[in-house]
């Protein structure tokens, strides 16, 4: 019963890390329309950015955070301004563009800092224990850290004007415009909250796990899979998608073994786009 | 001057200097060097490379191959295979294609049967490092192994860590491709030779966090875990994940070196605990030998992986064969050459030729290993083994 438990806190940890790296990738389809092949890169940028800060800089880890947070995000919001605002609604020319942005982006990595992992720790270690069951402090920490920034991603988006405007645009965005919404100001926005959001994820998890230059690759594929999941463009669908897949990825990993485990979570994406091609919660077809 | 009469003269001192050494005009050795230089096993591919690149420039110090006489220049050119076979056998078809004759790699198994087809269609000699089981054999004659696989070391090595921590039951711990499967099952039968229980379990490729997979080992209730052939930056996740998870045994890694970056990763030796490995060269004052050299002549301080200096061997033996054969297009000239070397390096020391109980060919090279040890936290002194025998 405790490894039913354990494996059940390990499907939350991993879906609250997933919901949050995928809350971004999903915002940039729903409202902009744009599949964001540099998702990854973002979240791997993040976290050299929070090493770089701390390494060289000298700063603490929650500001380093902080740092690739705002770094992420303001890298996000010049690069839609200035390349893909001009081809916004051309969408094979926008995949080609982040594709090739991710390119840059884990080949400069890779000159800058290497393919070895570097030394990245996170600043707080120790285990809590009790009645057989275990959580690593960090796991909490980036938990809480997670959680909290699901919510504000729900406040921003649900209960706010520069949400609500953004809905709006995502919703039928020459409707939007014709009421005054200007979309060349609010989408570098919600681009920039997208990039900022896998920026903030990579800073939190590659300490607890590892940094290197390749981690974009599986963080764009789980990104990927859960919005598939949940939706294309559905924040709430994504987020239901991530503690999902990060429950099947446990429950199956631990009772089936790691290449029936793996298996299991593509067969489940396969059944859902055969019974339900537009995912959880998403529409058939973008408005925008 | 007239600009016609300067080129004139231009093009006559141009010739000259070809005439007076053609060799160094037309005499080029190109070593193709086909390793995995990103992703978690970068550790391994970097090593390579720098072991070629170095080869290359003692080579070219020493003018240590000469064609009729005149010295020959060598110089390397690189591709990332990304420990796959797609992107093995990419490299192997560019390098064909750039009339390449010598590779220097691959290292993961995938990456091996990846390249064999083209190599052999294309009658090139290969030195690989793939713990494959058939990484070589009699169908491959020009098909060389740089140091032995499990076969050749994990018994001596099992047999230490044994009288180390009395371990009775292990669970094999791998990647499910041919780069996890082809080690763990060879590294089980050791294990099971020395009388300790052993089980193996694999993980897709690409994973990143291993929490379910430790439950699952958690579960199983092993006495040691051995890592086997996962990369070093898998390792350092799963061994730190293991410790937090509570798990207080020995933790052994029987397939390719990367103690340094395991324990970066897993955040030091304390949290290594006790932590047994396979260190493909012993390395004493003549081995470090080579990385003050290699200091002195890159202008840079050698690749962090100790398979650099297995490499180094290889690599030298190599270019032995090639000077020896008196030919860089000949590749089956080359390789009878090779067959007849005596295995010595000034570095490492004495070694043979072994390969033809486990893979019906004798073109592996053995050379004395070493053992690692942390033992509670504590880094030991790494124990000696002599070069692995009939294997």
């Amino acid at each position: 019963m405790d490894g039913f438990i354990a494996t059940g806190l390990i499907g939350i940890s991993l879906g609250a890390q997933y919901a949050l790296l995928a809350l971004g990738f999903t915002l940039i389809f729903g409202i902009l329309g744009v599949i964001n092949f540099a998702h990854g890169g973002f979240y791997v940028l993040g976290g050299y950015l929070a090493y770089a800060a701390g390494h060289y800089l000298g700063i603490s880890y929650p500001l380093a955070v902080l740092a690739a947070t705002f770094g992420t995000a303001a890298l996000g919001y010049l690069f839609e301004l200035l390349v893909l605002e001009r081809v916004v609604d051309d969408q094979l020319t926008t995949l080609m563009l982040t594709l090739g942005l991710y390119l840059m982006m884990s080949t400069g990595i890779l000159v800058v800092f290497g393919p070895q992992a570097p030394d990245f720790k996170f600043p707080v270690s120790g285990v809590l224990r009790g009645g057989g069951l275990y959580m690593p402090i960090e796991n909490l920490i980036v938990l809480g850290v997670c959680l909290a920034a699901i919510v504000f991603v729900y406040l921003l988006v649900y209960r706010s004007g520069l949400g609500r405007a953004l809905r709006a645009l995502a919703e039928d965005r020459q409707v939007a415009a014709a009421q005054g919404l200007r979309p060349k100001l609010l989408f570098p926005l919600a681009f920039a909250l997208a990039t900022g959001l896998a920026g903030l994820t990579g800073a939190l998890v590659t300490p607890v796990l590892s940094l290197a230059p390749y981690l974009g690759d599986p963080a764009l594929a789980t990104s990927f899979l859960i919005v598939i999941l949940g939706g294309l463009g559905s924040v709430g669908g994504a987020t239901a998608a991530a503690f999902i897949v990060g429950m099947v990825e446990a429950y199956s990993a631990v009772y089936l073994g790691g290449s029936k485990g793996a298996l299991a979570l593509f067969v489940l994406v396969l059944i859902m786009l055969v019974v339900r091609p537009s995912g959880l919660f998403g529409r058939e077809s973008r408005g925008a | 001057m007239s600009r016609v009469r300067l080129s004139m003269i231009l093009s006559v001192v141009a010739g000259t200097a070809v005439a007076a050494n053609p060799a160094l005009a037309d005499c080029q050795l190109k070593l193709g060097v086909v390793g995995v230089l990103s992703g978690p096993a970068a550790q391994w591919g970097i090593a390579l490379r720098g072991a070629a690149e170095y080869v290359a420039a003692e080579a070219n110090k020493g003018e240590s191959i000469k064609i009729d006489g005149q010295p020959c220049r060598v110089t390397v050119v690189s591709i990332d295979s990304k420990y796959t076979a797609e992107g093995a056998a990419a490299a192997a078809n560019n390098m064909a294609a750039q009339g390449i004759k010598f590779i220097l790699g691959p290292i993961g198994s995938p990456e091996l049967t990846g390249i064999k087809p083209i190599a052999v269609r294309n009658f090139m000699l290969v030195m690989s490092d793939s713990y494959a089981k058939d990484a070589i054999g009699q169908q491959w004659p020009l098909v060389f192994h740089q140091g032995p696989g499990p076969s050749g070391w994990a018994g001596p090595i099992i047999k230490f860590a044994k009288e180390k921590f009395g371990m009775k039951s292990v669970l094999l711990v791998a990647p499910n491709d041919q780069g996890g499967t082809d080690i763990a099952s060879v590294d089980r039968v050791a294990y099971e030779k020395n009388n300790i229980s052993a089980t193996e379990e694999y993980y897709q490729r690409g994973t990143t966090n291993f929490a379910p997979i430790i439950t699952r080992i958690m579960n199983a209730k092993p006495d040691a875990v051995d890592l086997a052939s996962s990369p070093p930056g898998d390792a350092g996740i799963m061994v730190k994940q293991l410790r937090q998870a509570g798990f207080e045994g020995p933790i052994g890694r029987l397939g390719g070196p990367g103690y340094e970056e395991i324990a970066r990763v897993a955040g030091g030796n304390e949290v290594l605990k006790d932590f047994y490995w396979y260190e493909p060269v012993f390395i004493d004052e003549n081995v470090q030998g080579i990385a003050e050299d290699y200091k002195t002549l890159m202008h840079a301080d050698r690749p962090e992986n100790n398979l650099f200096f297995q490499w180094v061997s290889a690599t030298r033996m190599v270019v032995k064969a090639i000077a020896k054969a008196g030919t860089v297009d000949d590749t089956k000239k080359v390789a009878e050459a090779l067959r007849s070397l005596p295995v010595e390096d000034p570095n490492i020391g004495q070694g043979r030729w072994i390969g033809q109980e486990f893979f019906g060919i004798n073109q592996e090279l053995s050379f004395p290993f070493g053992v690692g040890f942390v033992v509670k936290g504590q880094l030991q002194p790494t124990l000696r083994v002599e070069a692995a025998t009939g294997k």
